[in-house]
């Protein structure tokens, strides 16, 4: 049909101008990344013509960087476990709010942080949270310590303003789980004697995986590979791998090493993310034709 | 196996009022259903039943049992719905262990009970599929053996059968009446299908507009139906006013009068009151077509034919009157020529088969 | 349906007063910030005692963040209809056509997304400065468009979803070609999509800082940068203002999205 290889043609050339961008400007420079990875530097911090593995071998063999990586994927998971824990409530009250005015509302305390600069989402816990902050402030009026208490630039900090910028991430995917449930199926489960406890176990939670495994996936990769928030709020000193990437990169100039720990970096993500989706896949292909 | 009563029951939600003083008693092993227009009511009633919703007002019997506060899983009903709702993470074979699961039965009860459930639907061979693997009926067959298998004292069924094709629907409703007489379980079935309820059901309750219009036997219910509504609500009916005449004791029906002044008389069937006016009943399938223009019968009409519509195994004739139509059903064999739009018609009934509705049209 | 006993009713109560401590916890850091912009001094304490408008005459004041916003807004302008052109082209292709590897493609499109920002950040950098233009302002706009247009793209797939094919096909009967079609047809029944992604995009624009930081120069600093940079190295209470116009902005660009295609379906 001489309509539908036209409609192909322009099809294709409307899909071309993104791929070609991204290619170019996206794919590219990942490439070229890569391949520096594999380069030496001078003590000048040069890019030397040679290649080798020595940048990687350095990430692993220095104990301050096999730490990082460590302590990186070790901060993802803490901040993805509290953020799905902390979102199920959530997502409960979001779906089940009886006026529609209230779960706009929410929706609006949900998302509308997500569409501020992470600079200022941050930038509110150091308010909050430093020796003259607000906290600070309120407990020292209630005479509850003398002292002001040191809350920031530590790994807690971190985690915390973490889980508070990620935390829509977790929401949304298990909200959505919840609303595509079958509305008969809690019913039908408390017809069949089991109490709400019991329905909530076996079949409210069972059905948002899906959104769990989702909002899980966003919020590993977001936390994994953040580096603004721990600078503003943990300092320089903490033991991540983002951070450690911006020094080399901003400070010692070192662009090899910081692209052999930006590979790193990736595959760590990536590993897990393809945990993640391949566990997702497996559940999806049980529950759909 | 229980019986159930319903004491004027009322459910208000805010301003509406969705059952106003329903009450109705089922029996024991009785297969009832609860019929009636989108909105009536009626799967407000059974979700009251089954423990989903407290009434505003009256009392929920289970056998001898007050359970109108005693939540879902506490009350000793199975439920099936509409959209089968069956558990989509779960094997048919889990699907229908669910309950026994919560009950805490042996494992091997378990597996027996659930064959048991699944044969009497005939599905033993699907135990090991998953819910979007079946087919529709399949579903629903899993959804009765589901709500089968906890042994309940009331099987409740929310237009199970609305999500079906037409052919695999009355497949169904087969299937369900011999799998209802089989168990002997006390069922209630809710459905705005009248033929449904009435090939189905033991007896039926017609609710309209939140209250209970009629409750009987499919015979009586479509045979003497209490109201205008009922009337109107089962099979095809045609409904005249009928005057009562002091003076000569008969009723004329302005709507049979013919063009030469005679007037169609009515014997004096069973009627409710005396009174000005009367609300009258003729089912289609009781006019007969009469040959040529003896006046043999008690009540003959002559009308002209407006319009035919063949269904296969019978006709649709709207006959032209005087005043107003007048609508027949005739089997397909008293015709071995269709008739034709335009043509002259007679046609004529038994007094009897003339019913007296209720004098005050239903509000 | 609902059914309530003693413990049913408890549990209703513990479940709503944890998702009100979370909504709480995801609102106090917003109400600080709100606190701090308007108290008149350098920290902010609860309960406050007065209100004052100081900080934000501080910023408008300042030809700093001036100039800063003169780049956050000329960036956006350029940014946001590159994004929509290609994101909206993208994703309409990606709609239409079907073949195999399709689902790699769509991933690579939304892959921005997904790469952790500061390893986009240093290959941009890197990029850009093989290619001699780093620290420009273009340096920037092709940054933030990448973050960009996969948003366009999700919302505007949203719009494609729910159009119906059989509308293009009935205009192609009638004539036009595929190219009128897309015009006269397609593209206004997916204007809410397109509006709602442009929205987003030019909003994360705004608020970029994870890839601005690496390839910024000093005469292209935006507000986050500038932002970032006062964080780190003083304490100006002016950045509370500075975020309060940031969380006013995102609340506008929220309901018109919301208005146009409805958040739940986007995110």
């Amino acid at each position: 049909m001489r309509i539908k290889k036209k409609n192909q043609r322009f099809h294709w050339f409307m899909l071309l101008p993104a791929c070609l961008f991204l290619v170019v400007f996206l794919l590219a420079p990942l490439v070229m990344m890569f391949v520096l990875s594999f380069r030496d530097v001078d003590s000048m911090m040069n890019t030397l013509q040679s290649y080798s593995l020595s940048q990687y071998l350095h990430v692993f063999t220095t104990d301050a960087y096999v730490k990082a990586i460590g302590s990186t994927v070790w901060v993802a998971l803490q901040t993805t476990v509290i953020c799905l824990l902390m979102a199920y409530p959530a997502a409960y009250v979001l779906v089940k709010a009886p006026h529609p005015r209230l779960r706009a509302f929410f929706y609006i305390l949900l998302v509308s942080p997500l569409l501020t600069s992470v600079v200022i989402r941050t930038f509110a816990w150091i308010v909050l949270l430093s020796q003259n902050g607000l906290i600070n402030g309120m407990l020292i009026d209630l005479h509850l310590i003398e002292k002001p208490l040191s809350m920031l630039w530590n790994m807690n900090a971190v985690i915390i303003a973490y889980v508070q910028v990620m935390l829509p991430f977790a929401v949304l995917p298990i909200a959505t789980s919840l609303t595509d449930m079958d509305r008969h199926l809690r019913p039908a489960s408390m017809s069949l004697g089991a109490g709400r406890i019991r329905t909530f176990f076996h079949v409210t939670l069972p059905l948002t995986i899906p959104g769990m495994i989702t909002g899980a996936i966003i919020v590993f990769s977001l936390a994994a590979g953040s580096y603004i928030t721990p600078l503003l709020v943990g300092g320089r000193m903490q033991p991540l791998l983002p951070l450690s990437i911006y020094q080399q990169v901003m400070q010692v100039y070192n662009l090899p090493l910081a692209a052999a720990m930006s590979f790193t970096l990736l595959i760590c993500v990536l590993a897990v993310v393809s945990l993640l989706s391949y566990l997702l896949k497996r559940w999806e292909a049980r529950m759909h034709a | 196996m229980s019986g159930i009563n319903l004491e004027h029951i009322s459910q208000h939600f805010g301003e509406q009022i969705a059952l106003d003083d329903v009450s109705l008693t089922v029996k024991e092993g009785e297969f009832f259903s609860l019929l009636g227009p989108s909105g009536c009511g009626k799967s407000t009633l059974l979700n009251i039943i089954g423990g989903f919703l407290e009434p505003t007002k009256g009392v929920v019997y289970i056998g001898d049992q007050d359970v109108t506060t005693l939540p879902p899983y506490q009350r000793k009903t199975g439920m099936v719905f509409q959209s089968y709702a069956l558990f989509p993470h779960l094997t048919v074979f889990d699907n229908v262990a669910y309950g026994l699961k919560v009950q805490k039965k042996k494992k091997a009860e378990i597996k027996q009970k659930v064959m048991e459930s699944l044969s009497l639907v005939q599905l033993e061979s699907f135990a090991k599929r998953m819910p979007h693997q079946l087919s529709g009926g399949q579903q629903q067959r899993v959804a009765i053996a589901r709500a089968l298998a906890i042994q309940p004292a009331v099987l409740l069924l929310d237009e199970p059968l609305s999500n079906l094709d037409a052919k695999l629907r009355k497949n169904m409703q087969t299937e369900l009446r011999n799998i209802q007489r089989n168990v002997g379980i006390t069922t209630i079935l809710v459905t705005h299908d009248q033929e449904e309820a009435l090939s189905l059901s033991d007896r039926i309750g017609i609710l309209g507009e939140g209250k209970i219009q009629q409750i009987g036997t499919p015979l009586e219910v479509y045979r003497q139906p209490n109201n205008r509504f009922v009337a109107e609500f089962i099979g095809q009916v045609n409904l005249f006013e009928a005057e009562y005449d002091e003076v000569t004791s008969t009723y004329t029906v302005p709507h049979f009068t013919q063009s030469n002044g005679k007037q169609v008389q009515l014997k004096a069937a069973a009627f409710k009151e005396k009174s000005e006016k009367h609300l009258l009943m003729l089912r289609p399938e009781r006019i007969k077509l009469s040959s040529g223009g003896e006046e043999v019968q008690p009540n003959h009409v002559t009308g002209m034919l407006a319009d035919v519509s063949y269904i296969g195994h019978s006709l649709r004739l709207v006959v032209g009157l005087d005043q107003g139509e007048i609508i027949v059903h005739a089997s397909d064999a008293a015709f071995p020529e269709l008739p034709q739009v335009g043509e002259t018609v007679h046609i004529h009934w038994q007094p009897e088969d003339i019913v007296f509705l209720d004098s005050k049209v239903h509000a | 349906m609902r059914k309530k006993s003693i413990s049913d009713r408890l549990l209703s109560v513990l479940i709503w007063t944890a998702g009100s401590l979370v909504y709480l916890f995801l609102t106090v850091p917003v109400l600080v910030i709100v606190l701090s912009a308007f108290s008149p001094n350098a920290f902010p304490e609860f309960p406050p005692t007065s209100f004052s408008v100081r900080w934000f005459h501080e910023v408008v004041s300042n030809p700093e963040w001036m100039e800063s916003l003169r780049i956050s807004v000329i960036l956006l302008l350029i940014v946001t209809p590159l994004t929509v052109l290609l994101g909206t082209m993208a994703s309409y292709a990606l709609a239409r056509l079907s073949f195999k590897g399709k689902e790699a493609v769509q991933a690579f499109i939304l892959s921005p997304l997904m790469i952790p920002q500061v390893v986009l950040g240093i290959a941009m950098l890197y990029l850009f400065t093989a290619m001699g233009f780093t620290g420009s302002l273009w340096a920037l706009v092709i940054g933030h468009v990448i973050i960009g247009f996969p948003y366009v793209v999700r919302t505007v797939g949203v719009s494609v979803s729910n159009l119906d094919p059989r509308l293009e096909l009935a205009s192609m009967n009638l004539g036009a070609g595929p190219i009128r079609t897309f015009f006269r047809v397609t593209l206004p029944l997916i204007k809410p999509g397109i509006i709602a992604g442009g929205v987003f995009s030019a909003v994360t624009s705004f608020g970029e800082i994870s890839i601005s930081l690496f390839v910024s120069s000093p005469q292209t600093i935006t507000i986050p940068v500038r932002t970032f940079n006062y964080i780190e190295q003083t304490f100006d209470p002016s950045v509370n203002a500075i975020s309060v116009i940031f969380i006013i902005i995102s609340i506008i660009a929220l309901l018109i999205i919301e208005k146009t295609i409805g958040l739940s379906k986007v995110m």
